[in-house]
């Protein structure tokens, strides 16, 4: 239970993006389509669960632990930039198309506060195992959440959900339909912060509903 | 054993572990790299000409707005049949990289926009897009993308740049200067 709890929490419950509210500066910078979202989603995915195992693997070994604690956020800068350089040359070298549309948000993954933040409050304290189920749980929320980001930005802005490459929905029809264009700001860096902070008091309402509902019903039952 | 030394003697060792470590998957991916690149360009270029009937040569421009000037020997009467420049202009997001096409007749067979950071929805509209320019000494007919002024002027100056050095690459400057 422990352990399914350790991979879920990172989908609503602790979502990086939406409830922790770490790792903004690239999750507004790559939402202008889902198709780079995506891509980004991807990396984070690699790169915490390879850095979650890694450093609760040093952390776990006493004698190390002891050496490498009063130095333990250079290191996990160095450990996470190593993975991040990595991860970036074997994109470079065989995934060249999705290493183009991410162009300079690859090597933007080491200063993603989600990873320095579990390696820091997750990984140095667990298991290895729980670690990489934690990692994973939170890159696919964060995944997940830069997706919901990316596909208000990109109908709202172009029109278009681009899912991968050619293949995508094309929804122009419906501003036709109502006369009137793509509202282009959405894709510019000021609608990333508009549709982050639309989508968060959504989220945050439907949250605060939810707990009002849940105090409700336990009113009645212990009445 | 000194507590600061000790910490910095653990930041060495790590630095190293991850410097080999990168080094060792930098040894196994460049090649792989470079011949992507290499492909790539040659794939651009190919788009304009059919390489089966020239050769290719590279010059490096190191002066201004001009990278490189791929010279196009035709294989059969060894003249120079086209020029392909691959040429940056600063737009509004950040340099708009070009390759534009030139016969011997001043004639433009083709431009490619290869890179660009312009805004998605108006300056990025510039990929495909057709300038109206057929002959690189006249630019009077160049069209504008509409809405995105900066950009369309990042354009236009990669098609002047080139403008300016057409007539003197194609009597022979190019081999002077190298």
């Amino acid at each position: 239970m422990n352990r399914i709890d350790n991979l879920t929490k990172g989908f609503i419950k602790e979502n990086p993006l939406f409830v922790s509210v770490l790792g903004m500066c690239p999750s507004l910078a790559v939402t202008t389509s889902l198709e780079n979202a995506l891509g980004m989603g991807i990396g984070v995915f690699f790169v915490l669960t390879l850095s979650n195992f890694i450093v609760s693997l040093v952390m776990s070994n006493k004698t190390l632990a002891d050496l490498v604690r009063p130095v333990r956020i250079p290191v996990y800068i160095v450990i996470i930039a190593t993975l991040v350089t990595v991860v970036e040359m074997l994109m470079h070298a065989f995934l060249i198309d999705l290493y183009k549309s991410l162009g300079v948000f690859i090597p933007l993954i080491v200063v993603n506060c989600i990873i320095l933040g579990r390696a820091e409050a997750f990984a140095s304290e667990n298991k290895p195992l729980d670690s990489v189920l934690d990692g994973i749980g939170m890159a696919l929320g964060f995944t997940g959440a830069i997706a919901l980001i990316s596909i208000f930005r990109e109908f709202l802005g172009a029109g278009t959900i681009t899912v991968w490459g050619d293949f995508g929905l094309n929804l122009t029809f419906i501003f036709n339909f109502l006369h009137m264009e793509p509202i282009g700001l959405f894709i510019q860096p000021v609608g990333a912060f508009l549709s982050f902070g639309l989508i968060l008091a959504t989220l945050t309402a439907i949250g605060n509903k939810n707990k009002e509902r849940i105090a409700a019903r336990e009113a009645t039952v212990n009445g | 054993m000194n507590s600061g030394l000790k910490s910095g003697l653990v930041l060495l060792i790590l630095g190293i572990i991850s410097g080999t470590l990168l080094a060792v998957v930098n040894y196994f991916t460049a090649p792989i790299i470079d011949e992507l690149e290499l492909q790539e360009k040659n794939a651009a270029i190919a788009e304009f000409y059919d390489l089966t009937n020239y050769n290719l040569t590279e010059v490096a421009v190191a002066e201004g707005n001009v990278e490189t000037v791929y010279v196009l020997t035709n294989k059969t009467t060894d003249a120079i049949d086209g020029l392909v420049y691959l040429v940056t202009a600063s737009g509004y997001g950040g340099d708009v990289k070009m390759m534009i096409a030139v016969n011997s007749d001043y004639t433009v067979q083709g431009y490619k926009v290869v890179s660009h950071s312009e805004s998605p929805g108006y300056g990025a509209e510039i990929v495909g897009n057709d300038f109206n320019v057929s002959d690189i000494t006249d630019l009077s007919g160049f069209d504008a993308v509409a809405g995105s002024t900066y950009t369309s002027n990042a354009i236009l100056a990669c098609f002047q740049y080139v403008e300016d050095r057409i007539v003197g690459d194609f009597g022979g400057a190019l081999n002077e200067s190298n």
